[in-house]
């Protein structure tokens, strides 16, 4: 639906730039497409940047007035000229200066992204990248510019709100200041919370290998098909001494797990989501739940109570979040009554009469002045060989929504797309041998699948696809472990496959 | 003999679309679109149009199930949430707070999350909690 | 014209077993089985949803039961057309229609603006018809074009569709049970864009005798393709060369054969 208002931009007169390694639906739609090779973003993002700022493209007032560092940018894209970008991308140097000059000559501008630019080990240095070309063209703060993150799950910004993270508190508040802390341990009435960092999802499983983590409580996850190198995921998830999982369906994660405990569905329970612009909205229960299946925050609830612990006694959603927006600023205006609106509210939502900020950044960062982050490339960190002739890239489709616990138990989405494959390229095809044949053995160096094959342009040569839905075709049985040293995100989007005919 | 909309927010993907949940005598039979949202514009893609159906398939969990010699067996709630507090606690006691760890979920609520993270922090008081955000 | 269609709806709640129309509740407008007077306080008019597919719904969930239904120009051609293929019945529906606003019929284009009820059993039209809104322009520009240019024009617009079956789902008289679109016999699965242009011509192939131009597949798109342009132009067509427009006339039958038995061939079934 994100790219429904794209196409209403492009009615109005607005012009699209598209570059991705796969040639996309709208890609065929833009006014300029470029193909490079997947972990170059840095390169490619600095190489634009170089052109605007030869070409007298920047938009010099905003720099001067809402940013610091440009001088140290200038220096580190200096040294990306198309031309060396265009080896190292494998984008003609032309396209990327036309495509630097569109992008800088149309205002305002916005950056749209997905996982693509996020799953590397370069995460962060590419959606830094991001920041420094909106920022050196004066797009950010002004209603369709910014640079723009489309989540890929309904609720990871929630998840994220709400302190679904090992190192913050709801609302980004961070665990290590000990003020925050006994700010928390005031609000639930507790001593002695911990005031060290937590471990990420990829460290937990990690650390179950090791005997560190002994017990795992998943709600709603299912890390048995979502995490890399999922042989190893297993490994680490059974030397665990006690797993619970709750969930709706019997899950690859559920069926590890020493109790499983029913959900509800989103049908069967009330709440709020909040979508990928901030937005929080209501999901409001519609029907019973079957059995004895309990909504996730009840089975909290009571859990908390077989515990023994206070503060669970919640009559309830709206109850939770009356409790929420107390500690958390950015909801700090949150009631249900205010969210009955179509429209829902936009964090930051401070106060109870504060209308909700639709965009970022107006008039004045957060911290200020903007600070240009320049950034180097770096290269993946598992690149093809002769072993490993090919880049394998991830990723979702239309027709399913991440492990498919819920998609592949639906008719008309499953009649769409009932099986895995892997997209290669037609020169690459022929190289191996394929000979019209139907499947393939994909294989790297965590482990190997047989998938169908579908043969397509739309995909560069030297580059698979395979999207990450299926159990019984599972990509991430081949991706690499590798994570991004800041976010903690694996490089589901590069690693060194090998396809041949079975 | 009842029908009526009931508006909620769809579970596929960050967009955020309004659903309107149609249902009939207490059964859902159908989704529509909502114009009024300024998101979804009266238009879903194809997952939200079939958002509704997984939800009465046949796999669908009903009982909570204990692992025992020979596989998973049908307990009441009381006898699993039991056996959790008690395993919980137990390695909480024997490995400290830090050798538990909670994955919280990009699928359920704002409030779920915020309920579960409490557990882990104020009850467990362990920091390890994280959801799939990065996957 | 609210009030009036209120004060209607409540006395004919005395007799049936529910009104389906549009009711304003907090969390915004949806179609709704009024059952009591105290209700109507939230019925409105605004905006568009396929009332006549509830009806459809409703009548066969409860074969037995009697509804009426607060319907525009448009829900009762769509009305029209599934009576006459068995999806309504008209003995247990009462139609309270009610005429658009001009600006509503100028933005739709709409040719026929005010229900008409004719040789419905039990039926009444709420306000005073206005005029027609203004022709598409899109059609005669469409028109205009050389036959190479159409083909690419539709090439391009179809190459935006998402393949939600939106079109589809949404429209009133779109009902089979098992669907050609979805049949890989005649479409492949899977691919986006849909093959062009078999996923697009199957459907307006399938609206040819039926579309009765209430524009909810346009309104739902989400690729913003100019659906009414085609459906019209066939419309137009179908009207020209058989004479026939759809939910014009409940008495009228469709050119195209509506079950085999009409059929014009010797089908020699045992």
């Amino acid at each position: 639906m994100v790219a429904s208002h794209v196409l209403t931009g492009k009615e109005r007169g607005a012009k699209i730039i598209v570059i991705d390694p796969r040639e996309i639906q709208m890609s065929r739609l833009a006014d300029i497409y470029l193909r490079p090779w997947p972990g170059t973003d840095v390169a490619w993002l600095n190489g634009i940047m170089n052109v605007i700022i030869n070409e007298g493209l920047a938009d010099t007032a905003f720099v001067e007035e809402r940013t610091e560092g440009f001088d140290e940018l200038r220096q580190v894209v200096m040294e990306y000229p198309p031309e060396k970008v265009e080896q190292i991308a494998g984008i003609p140097a032309d396209g990327l200066r036309a495509a630097a000059r569109m992008y800088a000559q149309t205002k305002p501008a916005a950056i749209l992204y997905a996982m693509g630019i996020t799953q590397h080990t370069t995460g962060t240095d590419n959606v830094k990248t991001c920041a420094n070309l909106a920022m050196l063209t004066g797009n950010v703060g002004v209603p369709g510019s910014g640079v723009n993150p489309l989540r890929g799950q309904n609720n990871v910004q929630g998840a994220c709100d709400l302190g679904g993270l090992p190192n913050v508190y709801p609302g980004y508040q961070v665990v290590t200041i000990p003020d925050v802390k006994a700010k928390y341990e005031a609000a639930w009435g507790v001593e002695g919370m911990s005031g060290k960092l937590g471990l990420t999802v990829t460290e937990m499983i990690e650390a179950a290998d090791k005997g560190d983590v002994r017990a795992i409580y998943v709600m709603g996850e299912n890390p048995m098909l979502s995490d890399p190198d999922l042989n190893h995921a297993r490994h680490c998830l059974e030397a665990l001494d006690f797993l619970v999982v709750q969930d709706i369906f019997m899950t690859e994660t559920a069926a590890l797990a020493d109790v499983v405990l029913p959900g509800a569905s989103y049908l069967e329970k009330d709440g709020t989501f909040t979508n990928t612009d901030r937005r929080i909205q209501r999901v409001r229960k519609a029907v019973e739940a079957p059995g004895q299946a309990k909504a996730d925050w009840e089975i909290i609830c009571d859990l908390a109570r077989a515990m023994g612990a206070p503060g669970f006694e919640f009559a309830s959603p709206a109850a939770v979040m009356e409790e929420v927006v107390v500690t958390t600023p950015i909801y700090g205006g949150v009631s249900y009554d205010r969210l009955e609106a179509v429209e829902g509210l936009q964090w930051p939502v401070p106060t109870a009469d504060h209308p909700g900020t639709p965009y970022l950044h107006k008039g004045k960062f957060s911290r200020g002045v903007g600070k240009f982050n320049p950034v180097q490339y770096q290269a993946a960190a598992e690149l093809p060989d002769e072993e490993y002739p090919l880049i394998l890239t991830t990723g979702r489709m239309m027709f399913h929504f991440h492990t498919g616990t819920m998609t592949r138990r639906t008719e008309k989405l499953e009649q769409e797309a009932p099986e895995p494959y892997v997209e290669i390229h037609p020169d690459d095809a022929q190289r191996i041998g394929l000979n019209g044949g139907k499947r393939v053995r994909v294989s790297s160096r965590r482990g190997a699948i047989e998938v169908a094959v579908r043969v397509t342009s739309t995909i560069r040569p030297g580059v698979v696809f395979i999207p990450f839905h299926y159990v019984e075709g599972p990509a991430n049985a081949l991706t690499h472990a590798a994570l991004d040293p800041i976010a903690g995100i694996p490089e589901f989007k590069v690693c060194a496959v090998r396809v041949e005919p079975v | 003999m009842d029908y009526k909309n009931v508006r909620t927010t769809c579970i596929y993907c960050g967009c955020g679309c309004t659903l309107n949940v149609q249902v009939a005598d207490g059964e859902v039979v159908g989704i529509l679109p909502c114009p009024e949202h300024p998101i979804s514009r009266g238009s879903l893609c194809i997952k939200g149009w079939n958002a509704a159906e997984f939800a009465t398939h046949p796999d669908r969990l009903r009982v909570p199930l204990i692992r025992r010699e020979g596989g998973f067996e049908e307990a009441s709630w009381e006898e699993a949430l039991a056996l959790v507090a008690e395993r919980l606690g137990a390695i909480r006691d024997d490995s400290g707070p830090d050798s538990i760890g909670f994955f919280t979920s990009a699928k359920c609520t704002n409030e779920e999350n915020y309920l579960l993270q409490k557990l882990a922090r104020a009850v467990i008081k362990t920091n390890n909690v994280d959801h799939c955000a990065r996957l | 014209m609210i009030e009036a269609i209120r004060a209607r709806v409540a006395e004919k709640l005395k007799e049936l077993d529910g009104v389906i129309g549009l009711r304003r509740s907090p969390e915004g407008v949806a179609p709704y089985l009024f059952h009591t007077e105290e209700e109507l306080a939230e019925l409105v008019l605004e905006p568009r949803y396929p009332m006549s597919s509830v009806v459809r719904l409703l009548q066969k969930r409860h074969p037995a039961a009697r509804f009426g239904v607060v319907a525009r120009g448009c829900d009762v051609r769509a009305l029209v057309e599934m009576a006459k293929r068995n999806q309504v019945d008209p003995e247990r529906l009462y139609i309270i229609g009610f005429t658009c606003t001009a600006e509503e019929a100028e933005a739709c284009h709409c040719a026929d603006p005010a229900p008409n009820v004719t040789g419905w059993p039990q039926a009444e039209v709420i306000g005073t018809p206005v005029a027609a809104g203004s022709p598409n322009p899109m059609v005669a520009e469409y028109a205009q074009m050389p036959r190479a240019e159409r083909w690419a024009f539709w090439q391009q617009q179809f190459k935006k569709c998402i393949k939600c079956y939106g079109c589809r789902n949404i429209c009133p008289v779109c009902f089979c049970e098992s669907c050609a679109l979805e049949d890989p016999l005649w479409v492949e699965p899977g691919v986006m864009a849909p093959p062009f242009p078999m996923y697009h011509m199957i459907k307006a192939m399938h609206m040819s005798n039926r579309c009765v131009a209430c524009r909810q597949c346009e309104l739902t798109c989400p690729a913003h393709i100019p659906l009414t342009v085609l459906y019209d132009l066939i419309r137009q067509d179908v009207e020209n060369l058989m004479g026939y427009v759809p939910g014009a006339d409940l008495e009228a039958l469709p050119p195209v054969p509506l079950t085999l038995a009409d059929a014009p061939i010797d089908l020699d079934v045992e």
